[in-house]
């Protein structure tokens, strides 16, 4: 049931609030909106380099989000569901790479990839792992990957365990019922969750910044590409490539109320 | 519930095979793309952001003459560097923005062959910014002990322009006022710019390459010889470098005539000998032609009417030309 909205100042307020940071963040993007001016807006945005960058973000961010759908969905079902030793040591380390800032995840990432058998692999094909796109991927893969088990586990944890329980008491197997159950009514969490954890990744900075580096064209996404063109004092290109990111995260964001507009995630 | 428990069991183990799976294609994704990398000899290449639109450049020409050798830059602020080196031991070239970077590396064991007489392919020259208009008519180092004046200065620790900071105004006698002055401790160098270009302070003392970013919003004013600092940009091959060869070959390239001409076109200073003192600061008027170019290319961006020729701007019209193509710059 809502409540009435009027005739009181406590709702008056709350409604007030809301008002208000929503337009300073109109306020923001306008402003810059109008500092980039019509006709650079036209220019920047009929270059092909936005839109490599654009397609570079989204390609990245999609085979890692896909890459952390594979582990976070069992690890999230495993979590939300199962007793087993260490449960709780286990949940919190997968907390982890959300707590701490994607630098140190940057940082870590080079202790592993200098060292056996990363090290022998590069040797052998001559490449730089880390260097390269992988780099990227191995990056928003590593960040998002607890994210992504997070939030799955908030997905199945909604779904009572009583309908895994009559599908075992019908004679379905564990793996039968996972399919035919539990993912058909995690549907709309998992979706909602998956648009989260790919704004996530394309919006991953830091850790690229400490691992990989920008090689122009090849791994500096958008957010990369920013700080870039900010140090060569190329405002036109940071204020549309922003633009650029901010209707993409609004985009984002839209698709998940569509989507999952009933789940419990968010 | 007990025999659901139970035969959860076994679904665990799969899910751990599962898991173990997806980790180990993860990894084999590796050996697969890598091994379409087998032709070419790709260059790792460590250079500050700053040298961006110069080593771009470089790259273009370089990678058209030697198609079988392909250069990827790492970009990073220079101070990311020495950390990076240490961990990873990768790279193949290697050019901070300051000769004091090298110098940590050559220290760290990381370069051995690094010559200081020859290995400097350009300098950074020091010059005064100010906002369009110069609002409080900024004219001399001196100016920036006035009351009142918003000064931006970089941080020390973090970049090299905080320690010509120091040096410049201790030498003239007014650190203590200037450092009363300062509204702004800049962790980099386009920190500065984008503050003086959105007026946030008076004044500031940035390099040349960096000035000449800003050429629509920024004022630019050159300093007299015995503040004018000369800095150093130096290159080496790295210790571990997988293709010697070829690093000396882009090496060689980046400090040949050619190279350096193309560094002039972003404001570097390349005159092979710019006599200066004991701190660094210049000792004569071996610059005063690129700070002439530099003020007029800010008046060419300004003011359609300039002329646009090699006499006034010299090397930088692509700049201006670039700068005035959009009224918020790009490329």
């Amino acid at each position: 049931m809502a409540l009435r909205s009027r005739g009181g100042w406590w709702p008056a307020l709350c409604i007030g609030i809301t008002a208000s940071i929503l337009a300073v963040y109109i306020l923001l993007v306008t402003s810059n909106w109008i500092y980039l001016g019509w006709h650079d807006t036209l220019y920047f945005f009929s270059k092909s380099r936005m839109w490599e960058r654009f397609w570079l973000t989204v390609w990245t961010a999609t085979v890692s989000t896909s890459f952390s759908l594979f582990i976070g969905i069992p690890a999230g079902y495993a979590l939300s569901r199962f007793r087993f030793p260490c449960r709780y040591l286990f949940a919190s380390i997968i907390d982890l790479p959300i707590v701490v800032s994607p630098a140190v995840v940057g940082a870590f990432l080079f202790g592993i990839t200098t060292r056996f058998p990363f090290d022998w692999i590069s040797e052998y094909y001559g490449i730089y792992i880390s260097r390269n796109v992988y780099g990227v991927l191995l990056v928003q893969f590593t960040v998002t990957a607890a994210f992504c088990a997070r939030l799955m586990k908030a997905s199945f944890d909604m779904i009572p365990v009583r309908f895994e329980a009559v599908s075992h008491s019908l004679g379905a197997s564990p793996l039968r019922t996972f399919f035919k159950v539990v993912l058909p009514m995690a549907k709309n969490g998992i979706i909602a969750s998956m648009i989260v954890v790919w704004a996530r990744a394309a919006a991953e900075w830091e850790g690229l910044m400490l691992f990989v580096g920008a090689t122009e064209g090849k791994t500096d996404i958008m957010p990369f590409a920013i700080y870039l063109d900010w140090n060569g004092g190329m405002m036109g290109w940071v204020t549309s490539m922003s633009i650029v990111c901010i209707l993409m995260a609004v985009s984002a964001i839209s698709a998940m109320k569509l989507i999952g507009g009933r789940s419990n995630v968010w | 519930m007990k025999n659901f428990f139970k035969s959860s069991k076994g679904k665990e183990f799969m899910m751990k095979l599962i898991n173990n799976l997806v980790v180990f294609l993860f990894i084999s994704s590796f050996f697969l793309v890598t091994h379409t990398y087998g032709g070419e000899k790709r260059l790792l290449f460590h250079a500050g952001l700053g040298q961006r639109m110069a080593l771009n450049e470089i790259k273009a020409v370089f990678e058209k003459r030697n198609p079988d050798i392909k250069v990827n830059f790492s970009y990073k602020g220079s101070g990311y560097f020495i950390a990076d080196i240490t961990r990873s031991k990768q790279g193949d070239l290697f050019m901070p923005g300051e000769e004091f970077y090298l110098m940590q590396a050559v220290e760290r064991g990381f370069l051995t062959d690094y010559d200081p007489k020859t290995d400097i392919p350009a300098y950074f020259v020091t010059v005064i910014i100010t906002p369009k208009g110069n609002p409080k008519n900024i004219k001399r180092i001196e100016d920036f002990a006035r009351p009142g004046i918003k000064v931006g200065l970089g941080n020390p620790r973090s970049c090299a322009i905080g320690i010509w900071h120091q040096k410049t105004f201790r030498k003239a006698g007014i650190w203590d006022k200037v450092k009363e002055n300062a509204t702004l401790s800049a962790k980099c160098i386009p920190e500065l710019g984008n503050a003086t270009q959105h007026r946030a302070i008076d004044a500031t003392i940035v390099w040349a390459t960096t000035a000449v970013l800003y050429l629509r919003d920024v004022e630019i004013i050159p300093i007299e010889h015995k503040y004018r600092g000369i800095i150093r940009l130096p290159v080496g091959v790295l210790k571990f470098a997988r293709y010697r060869e070829e690093s000396q070959k882009l090496m060689d390239f980046i400090l040949s005539v050619e190279g350096r001409a193309i560094f002039h076109k972003h404001a570097y200073a390349i005159n092979p000998v710019i006599p200066v003192d004991k701190q660094g600061f210049c000792l004569d008027g071996t610059t005063d032609k690129d700070m002439e170019y530099l003020v007029n290319a800010a008046k060419a961006v300004k003011d359609e009417s300039f002329p646009v020729t090699k006499e006034t701007i010299g090397d930088l019209a692509g700049q201006v030309l670039r700068q005035k193509k959009t009224k918020r710059a790009g490329d």
